[in-house]
C-alpha cells in the first residue's frame, strides 16, 4: 500500500505540478487545473493504480486532496 | 451478454465519406483559451474534424458512398434485399431515413428498408441486424448505411464543441458459405442521461433554445448534446476491457490472433487505456480521430477503410471491432475482410436538394 506521501506524488504528476505543490489539506477547488479532464486523467489513475473504479459521481463529492487519497485506499 | 455466431455471411465492399469542410481545434484558441484547447487536443487526440454544412445530412454521406459502391460491385439495384441505416442524426422525425435512401438508390420493392436510433455501438449492431436478415429468409444482400452529422453540438460547450466529426458509411453485405461473425452485446439503460439531447423528439418538446449556462458549468440549449464525460469515461474503461476478454475467451481467440482491435474512436487516452487493459499493443489500434474526430457511428468503419483501403486482396484480416457509448450500449464482434474490398474515403460536400414538399 502507498504511503500518502507517495499517493501525493501521483497526483502531483498526473496534474503536472511541481513536487510539492499539493498536500492532504489542498482544496480541489483553488486548482486551476482540477477540471473536467483532470476528472478523467484521476478515474485512469485510480483504476491503473488501485484497481477501483471511481464514478464521476464520487468525484464532484471531493472537497479536498485528502478525500482523494482516502478513495485510493 | 447476448453473444452467438452469425454464419454464411461476408462484406463484400465498405467505403466512407466525410464533408470536405476541415475544422481545426486550435480554431477555438480564443473561445476557451489556447492552454485548455491544448489540454483537450492532448487528451483526446482530436486535431481536426471533417464537418458538413447545414444543409448536407448524415444520408447524404452514406448515399454518396453507397451509390458508387453498389457500381463498383457491379451490383444489380434491386438485388438488394434490405437498407439498414444506422444512425443519431436522420434527414426526418418520419420517414425511416432508409426509405428516403432506398428511392435515391434506385433500390427494387422487394427490400426491407428501416432505421436504427444508436451511436457509438451503433455499427457492430449494424453488422449483427444485417447478418440476422440474411441467416433469417431470403435476404441475398444487405446495405448497411451508418452515419452521422453532429449539428446539434452547442458552439460554446467545451465537453463536446471541439470532440464530434461528421461522416456516412456503406458496408455491402453477401451470403458467403463459410465465413462468420461472432457478437456479443450489452446494455445498461440505468445511464440514458450520459449521453442525451433532451428535446427536439417527444419527450420534452418545448425545450429551450436558447443557450445558457448548465449545472456542469458548459453552456448549451436543450436542443443540444449533453455529455457527461467523467461517467462515459468510467463505465467505458471499465466494461469495454471486461466485455473484450469475455469475448476472447468465450470463442477462443486470442491476441496474437488478431490483426486489428478496431475500436470506437471516442477519446485517444480512453483507447490506450483500454489497449493496455486488454493486453493489446497499441499498433493493432488504428486511429482515425486525430484527424476526423470523433464520427459516432461512422468511427469504425471509417478507422477500417482509412486503414484498408489500398491493400491487395491477399490481406485477409481478422478483426475484432468494438463500438460503446450512447445509452450505455457496448458491443464486440469479429470477422474476417478482404481489405481490397475497402474504397478510398470520400471527401464530398454534396446534399440532396430533392428534400423539401
Amino acid at each position: 500500500m502507498l504511503s500518502n506521501k507517495e499517493k501525493i506524488v501521483l497526483l502531483e504528476e498526473m496534474l503536472e505540478l511541481e513536487d510539492g505543490e499539493l498536500t492532504e489539506e489542498t482544496v480541489l477547488e483553488d486548482l486551476d487545473c482540477w477540471d473536467s479532464m483532470a476528472a478523467i486523467e484521476l478515474i485512469a489513475l485510480v483504476d491503473e493504480k488501485f484497481g477501483k473504479a471511481l464514478k464521476g459521481q464520487q468525484i464532484r463529492q471531493f472537497k479536498t486532496v485528502e478525500d482523494i487519497l482516502d478513495i485510493m485506499g | 451478454m447476448s453473444v452467438g455466431t452469425l454464419r454464411d455471411v461476408k462484406i463484400k465492399g465498405m467505403a466512407c465519406a466525410v464533408p470536405e469542410n476541415i475544422v481545426e481545434s486550435a480554431g477555438f484558441n480564443e473561445r476557451f483559451g489556447a492552454e485548455n484547447v491544448e489540454k483537450f487536443v492532448k487528451m483526446t487526440g482530436v486535431r481536426q474534424r471533417h464537418v458538413a454544412s447545414p444543409q448536407q445530412t448524415a444520408s447524404d454521406l452514406c448515399f454518396a458512398v453507397a451509390d458508387r459502391l453498389l457500381t463498383e460491385l457491379e451490383w444489380e439495384r434491386d438485388s438488394v434485399g434490405a437498407v439498414v441505416f444506422v444512425s443519431q442524426s436522420p434527414d426526418y422525425r418520419l420517414p425511416a431515413t432508409a426509405c428516403v435512401l432506398h428511392k435515391r438508390l434506385g433500390l427494387g420493392e422487394n427490400c426491407v428498408a428501416f432505421d436504427v436510433n444508436l451511436g457509438c455501438s451503433g455499427y457492430v449492431y449494424g453488422l449483427f441486424i444485417a447478418a440476422s436478415l440474411m441467416a433469417s429468409g431470403d435476404i441475398e444482400r444487405v446495405l448497411l448505411l451508418a452515419g452521422d452529422t453532429s449539428g446539434f453540438v452547442s458552439p460554446n460547450d467545451r465537453s463536446t464543441a471541439m470532440l464530434f466529426g461528421d461522416g456516412g458509411s456503406v458496408t455491402a453485405m453477401e451470403k458467403d458459405p463459410g465465413a462468420e461473425i461472432h457478437y456479443l452485446f450489452y446494455t445498461r439503460g440505468d445511464g440514458f442521461k450520459n449521453l442525451l439531447i433532451p428535446s427536439g423528439a417527444c419527450r420534452n418538446m418545448d425545450g429551450s433554445k436558447i443557450i445558457t449556462e448548465r449545472e456542469d458549468g458548459n453552456q448549451r440549449s436543450d436542443f443540444d448534446l449533453y455529455m457527461n464525460g467523467a461517467e462515459i469515461f468510467s463505465f467505458t474503461i471499465t466494461d469495454v476491457p471486461l466485455a473484450i476478454n469475455q469475448f476472447l475467451s468465450h470463442f477462443k481467440l486470442t491476441v496474437d490472433a488478431i490483426d486489428m482491435f478496431v475500436l470506437h474512436q471516442a477519446n485517444l487516452f480512453m483507447l490506450k487505456h483500454i489497449a493496455k487493459k486488454i493486453g493489446v499493443p497499441f499498433e493493432k489500434v488504428p486511429l482515425t480521430i486525430d484527424r476526423f474526430g470523433n464520427t459516432s457511428v461512422t468511427s469504425i468503419p471509417l478507422t477500417i477503410v482509412d486503414q484498408c483501403a489500398g491493400m491487395a486482396r491477399k490481406d485477409e484480416l481478422k478483426l475484432i471491432l468494438s463500438g460503446f457509448g450512447v445509452g450505455l450500449s457496448w458491443g464486440v464482434v469479429s470477422l474476417e475482410l478482404d481489405a481490397s474490398v475497402c474504397l478510398p474515403i470520400i471527401y464530398t460536400n454534396e446534399y440532396y436538394t430533392d428534400g423539401g414538399l
